[in-house]
């Protein structure tokens, strides 16, 4: 009996103080991701298939506005562009010196790719109709989702990787059944810029 | 006739005595020497190899999309393992060649038509797998053009031209004689891989695949 209620004296505060410490962090960086607006950033994608030796690299860049625009660009190996303004999404490529529409929309699913990434940085993984999420303190701070039946077939996990300036997004791992997986690794991250509309609007 | 009709067929009928008259140079092509033989092999990779190419798709009416082709090939077993991406990574279509049968293990919409799937592992096959058996024919012309001719059981043929300087071109014709595909290869090729390659299929529907090699490895 002495022994568990030592076990109780010590282990329940500690366990108590982890707890709030958890919930203070979870609160501070909901609260970071709540004042972010905009944001602009450069990507390194690489992306691991099972049947590659190597990672097939990608690089790129985003600009974000939390009204609701994205723009995600690639520009490396090949320059394509995925321009959300509203409900509105267009997609081009650039070749033979110009842009031009992409014939292979796929709206829908890209809409759906878009509505989570727009979640993602505004720190609303909450609101996910498709994926439930746990926050993990530690280093680095981490939230993991984890996809509801249906995505699952395409999707494993994703873990978000946390800056140490609140708010941040570090990386993002995405893993899909069969081993293969994508990594995206945001550099230069400008946090509230302000940018013209148009480039929401036009490649 | 008018005099614009009457140009029309003048025109036509050049192509055609021309069209014609490649083809009877290609048949005078005898057995050329056995050293010459291995150059009808030289453009495509001699052992296993993966490969990451920027594809441009453009069909008919000018539309164009931009994807990732990812292909690994084992020469000796005749096999294939390829994967179409978009940009961002997504996994449009994925099908081997094994043991002579193409298999699909994964295919979106527009992607997911079985016809589709045996139509892009046959161009898969054109561009990365040497014809199956000996040529019937083979040489070399004056200013250092190889000429490779393959004739399948099913009367279709199988044309590879060029050098290494000036490129090199695959010609498929279909037991009708019809030109199906058309492939040019140029350099520089890594790990036996050809960086720019170029497929215009004109046959059952008309296309082009315009391909820059991205990544290669052995």
């Amino acid at each position: 009996m002495k022994r568990i209620l030592f076990f109780l004296a010590v282990i329940f505060p500690i366990l108590l103080c982890a707890a709030t410490g958890h919930s203070q962090d979870w609160t501070s960086i909901q609260e970071a991701f709540r004042k972010i607006k905009s944001v602009r950033a450069e990507f390194l994608q690489k992306r691991h298939l099972q049947i590659l030796k190597d990672p097939l690299l990608s690089e790129g860049r985003f600009f974000f506005d939390a009204s609701g625009s994205l723009r995600w660009e690639y520009l490396k190996p090949l320059r394509s562009v995925m321009l959300q303004k509203g409900d509105a999404i267009q997609l081009y490529h650039f070749s033979e010196g110009k842009w031009k529409p992409e014939m292979i929309q796929a709206v829908e699913a890209r809409r759906m790719v878009l509505a989570e990434i727009h979640q993602w940085f505004q720190g609303r993984f909450a609101e996910s109709k498709v994926f439930s999420h746990i926050y993990s303190s530690g280093s680095p701070p981490r939230v993991v989702l984890t996809p509801k039946e249906g995505i699952n077939k395409f999707i494993s996990r994703i873990e978000i990787l946390l800056s140490a300036k609140p708010g941040v997004i570090d990386r993002v791992e995405i893993e899909e059944p069969g081993n293969s997986r994508t990594s995206i690794e945001f550099r230069n991250v400008e946090i509230n810029p302000s940018f013209p509309s148009e480039i929401f609007e036009k490649p | 006739m008018t005099r614009r009709q009457g140009l029309h067929i003048l025109v036509l009928s050049g192509l055609i005595f021309s069209m014609g008259c490649a083809l009877l140079t290609e048949k005078a092509i005898g057995p050329g020497s056995p050293d010459d033989l291995s150059l009808c092999y030289v453009i495509f990779p001699a052992g296993s190899w993966e490969s990451v190419h920027k594809i441009e798709a453009t069909i008919r009416g000018g539309a164009s999309s931009t994807l990732l082709g990812v292909t690994r090939g084992d020469p000796t077993e005749r096999g294939l393992h390829s994967l179409l991406l978009t940009p961002e990574g997504f996994i449009l279509f994925e099908a081997e060649l094994r043991d002579g049968k193409i298999r699909t293990l994964k295919a979106v919409a527009p992607f997911d038509s079985p016809a589709f799937a045996i139509g892009l592992m046959e161009d898969v096959i054109l561009l990365f797998l040497c014809p199956q058996g000996k040529p019937a024919s083979w040489g070399k012309r004056g200013d250092g053009t190889r000429i490779c001719l393959w004739e399948g059981p099913d009367s279709s043929r199988t044309e590879i031209k060029g050098s290494m300087e000036r490129g090199w071109r695959i010609l498929r014709q279909d037991d009708q004689g019809d030109v199906t595909r058309e492939v040019s290869l140029n350099g520089p090729f890594v790990h036996g891989l050809a960086s720019h390659l170029e497929l215009r299929a004109f046959k059952p529907a008309p296309y082009k695949l315009r391909m820059t090699l991205v990544q290669a490895a052995p």
